[in-house]
């Protein structure tokens, strides 16, 4: 008791500062008051409340030490390994898909350049066709052209020497009924075919 | 008609003995084990889903944790990891016991004077026993501020003790006061609105003043409970960082 009557006003003057009307309702209130000033000021309630502080916040701690904290930090480290592993996941899934993409255009490179090879190649081997055929054919055709270009020319020839033949001919018949000379055929023949030369150029 | 801080009398509310001890069940003691009971209750089915994605009260408990996580590891680092256990329980253990006391007809533990600086002394013995087993006679260093000039040193160095050893009475002091006189608030309004009430005439309609002033008040005091429950536990961090690092 001696230890709350002096601490009492060493705690209550702040107080009645901090709470202007606390002065004045305690003040009011003690004459109803028989014990007056602080109940926490009573030592004889303190060694009750040590002990049950002691064995409370002591089970509080082993509760807080090997039950709720454990469970607690293991759902977050949980959550956060999780996370760090789809993270991590996600980035393999995207290098793949990178080096996916690489693979499938160096691909397609390669695709349309072995199609545009084999397209000039088709292209070449046709034209070298055409052009083989083209050839043959021109070939064939000259060859046609020499032989009626050959055909055409005896034929004439013939038709020549037949022109001259009917030509000696009916000069000699024109000379016998014209002059009565009988012209010999050399003779006629040579002028024909000089006559058939002047004509001719 | 009751005194503002007879609501903090301690009450037996049932007699135990224990070799002789008197150890009888109070009210005090009641909202102690309520206290663990209820933290512990809820922060396990909070977290029973132990969900990827967290529901509403396992975000709560998720997040109490991770609040006083960030401020051990902000406050004294990967050092502290292993007082985390500790600190938790005492921010656990201050925040229900503040947040108990407000609810009307309760008591609040931690506006018992013995409570609070019974705490902060085994906080403060147990920090300065790491820092002297961490660092031997080193430890003393702490107490001699660098930088300063020698002729100084000698009253620094009694100040810096001084301080150091003020350290348990302003951490115990902080909670109680600010618990004490909370309550006393709220039953000086509460005792006037009764006052008034009883007055008569006029003064009933007036009684509503002093009762709006509880209801902001109640908001303050929620306020003020979360609040020296960090206070105390950051606190708590600051005097163990000094103890592991010195400065």
């Amino acid at each position: 008791m001696s230890v709350t009557q002096i601490m009492k006003p060493l705690v209550y003057s702040p107080l009645a500062l901090m709470v202007p009307s606390l002065a004045f309702t305690s003040g009011a209130f003690a004459a109803g008051d028989s014990s007056g000033g602080l109940p926490q000021l009573d030592i004889a309630t303190w060694p009750n409340q040590l002990f049950w502080l002691l064995i409370t916040f002591t089970i509080l701690f082993l509760l807080m030490n090997y039950v709720v904290t454990p469970r607690i930090s293991a759902v977050i480290e949980n959550r956060s390994d999780k996370i760090s592993g789809d993270l991590a996941k996600a980035k393999e899934a995207d290098a793949k898909a990178k080096e996916m993409q690489v693979t499938y255009e160096s691909a397609l490179a390669s695709a349309r350049a072995d199609a545009s090879d084999k397209a000039q190649a088709a292209t070449k081997a046709a034209n070298d066709k055409a052009a083989a055929g083209e050839a043959e054919m021109a070939k064939k055709l000259a060859k046609k052209l020499a032989t009626a270009e050959k055909k055409l020319a005896a034929m004439r020839d013939d038709a020549m020497a037949n022109l001259n033949d009917v030509a000696t001919e009916a000069a000699q018949e024109t000379v016998k009924q014209l002059i009565g000379v009988k012209a010999t055929k050399a003779e006629v023949t040579k002028q024909v075919k000089a006559a058939a030369k002047a004509a001719n150029a | 008609m009751h005194s503002p801080v007879e609501q903090f009398t301690i009450k037996t509310l049932f007699a135990l003995n224990l070799f002789g001890f008197d150890i009888a069940f109070t009210n005090s003691a009641l909202f102690m084990v309520l206290t663990v009971i209820l933290s512990v209750a809820l922060l396990v089915y909070a977290m029973r889903p132990a969900a990827m994605v967290p529901g509403r009260l396992q975000n709560v408990a998720e997040m109490m944790f991770e609040f006083v996580a960030d401020m051990v590891r902000s406050n004294v680092g990967s050092e502290g990891r292993r007082y985390f256990p500790f600190i938790f329980s005492v921010f656990v253990f201050v925040l229900f016991t503040n947040m108990l006391g407000l609810i009307p007809y309760s008591y609040t533990v931690t506006s018992q004077i013995v409570v609070t600086f019974a705490m902060a002394a085994f906080i403060f013995v147990g920090v300065t026993l790491i820092g002297l087993i961490k660092h031997g006679f080193h430890f003393f260093s702490f107490f001699v501020p660098s930088g300063a000039p020698k002729a100084l040193i000698p009253f620094l160095i009694i100040i810096e003790v001084i301080s150091y050893f003020m350290r348990p009475v302003s951490l115990s002091v902080r909670l109680f006061a600010n618990m004490l006189a909370g309550h006393t608030m709220l039953k000086v309004f509460a005792g006037l609105a009764v006052m008034l009430t009883s007055a008569g005439g006029v003064f009933v309609g007036m009684s509503a003043l002093p009762l709006l002033a509880i209801i902001g008040l109640t908001g303050l005091e929620i306020l003020v409970a979360g609040l020296q429950a960090y206070v105390f536990t950051i606190l708590t961090c600051m005097y163990l960082n000094d103890a592991l690092h010195l400065h």
